[in-house]
């Protein structure tokens, strides 16, 4: 995949999204009090702010909402797809879309996550169709 | 907020021309820029007590006490300041909030001040990106290497496919504003283009175009703003804040919301209630132009057209200072004429110059009342001023 070379910084907060993500696993957060989930994760609920909110591991389905293709950017390299993915869990997570061909994209795709291995530590999760299946190199 | 509408004006306003400063030091072009406007206001820079800036972000020269660095600097010792910096409307913002203190009786004189040297400036940062920390929130979103431009591909992408917008739709802005620009001397780029020039030129994050992202210029401004009382005295026709309004809302593109609204629909009715007015009592606008869809969604937001009708509006001409419903951007925008970085101050400047009459390009006749809009990041702030005489 084109470089993506800035890997992210845990914090005690985020570590277990990491960690599960290492084990190619897609952890969102759902607040104990009114059983909302949230994106992105934090150590407070944003439905009830002094709720410490729960892990829980999203089905990692969902589907396109919308997307760039970034052919000039700040980035070297090939063009590559930021893209807004709805889980099916109604959380919007901002990631990248492969295996689609740009004039194939189009909003409502189905999408499955998958992860790259960028080190010991950190496996990103990124998306791609349902029926690339073991594309996962977590 | 009613009470403080009309209670304090702009006196002064200057542009710097400059579209190119090697070498210049921004503070140096925020002298010439304060200077320029003190003069047009008929003030010394000993009349100064207020000073107003945001100046520490890539090519501003500053830190993050930057107001500091540049009282010291042009050499005043202001016992009035803001150096609040929510991007490109941070000095709508500090407009607003310069009101309220020169109403309240905390500043008499305050001047506002910006300049950029993106062209030049040596030091490297990570990028013209506003959010760079791969930690906390950014930690997952950084690593995918979005670009500011891909952030409003991703705005323009979802305008397309939830209201019909169309590439030609987002063109017409960019060709409407470099209309604008072939009348004013000091735009940047001024040879007319047309909507194909648009959509054949480079695309750089999809589905915006090169011709759909604004210049990259060096470049500065000023304003001096006092009360009513004291502005009467003065050089110049005053030119009164009527309407302010700002809000900020997100800065992951995760926190997008569905409809793409953006905090432009809190910040512009605040203004409008301030201000007594409604959209339909503007004669001409000043709407922050970084990328073609940047002005659509401001449109939406602040109830010029209705939500994803922006589209059809633009295409229709209603942008056009030659007989469109909303001369809007009639120096040319940041899509031709400047855009250092955080253009907001020439939104303001701009108005001034339309209803004092004196606009170095066009000029729309007899204009009573003014709209300045600006955004900072993403959409991730807003603020909006109304200006009248």
């Amino acid at each position: 995949m084109t470089a993506m070379t800035t890997l992210p910084i845990l914090d005690e907060t985020s570590a277990p999204f990491w960690e599960a993500a290492r084990e190619g696993r897609f952890l969102i957060q759902r607040c104990p009090e009114t059983g909302l989930y949230q994106w992105y994760p934090r150590a407070h609920s944003i439905h009830a702010p002094h709720a410490t909110p729960d892990w829980v591991e999203a089905s990692g389905r969902g589907e396109l909402l919308s997307y760039s293709v970034v052919h000039r950017g700040n980035s070297r390299g090939d063009p590559y797809t930021c893209a807004l993915v709805r889980l099916e869990e109604g959380v919007t997570v901002f990631s990248r879309v492969e295996g689609i061909a740009e004039g194939d994209l189009r909003a409502g795709l189905l999408l499955a996550v998958a992860f790259h291995r960028l080190d010991e530590t950190i496996s990103l999760p990124i998306f791609r169709p349902p029926s690339l299946t073991g594309g996962s190199d977590a | 907020m009613k009470q403080l509408s009309g209670k304090t004006a702009i006196v002064g306003a200057y542009e710097s021309p400059r579209r190119d400063a090697p070498r210049v030091h921004p503070f140096a072009l925020q002298m010439e820029c304060i200077l320029g406007a003190l003069d047009d206001a008929g003030l010394a820079l000993s009349d100064v007590d207020g000073l107003c800036a945001a100046s520490g972000d890539w090519a501003e020269g500053g830190g993050t006490m930057d107001v500091i660095e540049l009282a010291e600097y042009i050499g005043i010792q202001p016992t009035y300041v803001n150096s609040t910096d929510v991007g490109g409307c941070s000095y709508i913002l500090q407009a607003g909030q310069a009101a309220a203190a020169i109403a309240a009786g905390l500043a008499e004189v305050v001047v506002i001040s910006y300049a950029a040297c993106p062209r030049w400036w040596p030091l490297s940062t990570p990028s013209f990106d506003p959010f760079v920390f791969p930690a906390g929130p950014g930690q997952y979103e950084i690593p995918y290497a979005p670009t500011l431009i891909s952030t409003y591909g991703l705005f323009a992408r979802r305008h397309m496919d939830l209201y019909g917008t169309t590439p030609e739709q987002l063109a017409q802005v960019a060709v409407t504003f470099r209309g604008h620009a072939a009348a004013n001397p000091q735009a940047r780029l001024r040879k007319p283009i047309t909507v194909d020039d648009v959509l054949a030129s480079p695309m750089i994050a999809s589905p915006l175009h090169r011709l759909d992202c604004c210049v990259v210029t060096d470049g500065g401004g000023a304003l001096v703003m006092t009360s009513r009382e004291r502005a009467r005295d003065l050089k110049r026709r005053p030119v009164y804040l009527v309407g302010y309004g700002a809000a900020v809302a997100r800065t992951q593109n995760s926190q997008i919301p569905d409809d793409l609204s953006t905090p432009a629909a809190l910040s512009g009715p605040r203004a409008f209630a301030m201000a007594g007015m409604t959209p339909a009592d503007i004669d001409v606008a000043q709407i922050y132009d970084a990328f073609t869809i940047t002005p659509m969604l401001a449109l939406e937001d602040l109830g010029f057209c209705g939500r994803g009708e922006s589209g059809p509006f633009v295409a229709a001409g209603a942008l056009s200072a030659d007989g469109g419903s909303l001369p809007t951007n009639t120096d040319g925008g940041g899509l031709s004429s400047n855009h250092p970085g955080k253009r907001g101050i020439f939104t303001l400047i701009e108005s001034v110059r339309q209803l004092r009459g004196d606009a170095p390009g066009v000029q729309v006749p007899d204009a009573k009342v003014a709209l300045a809009h600006g955004l900072g990041g993403t959409f991730c702030s807003a603020a909006t001023a109304i200006l009248a005489v």
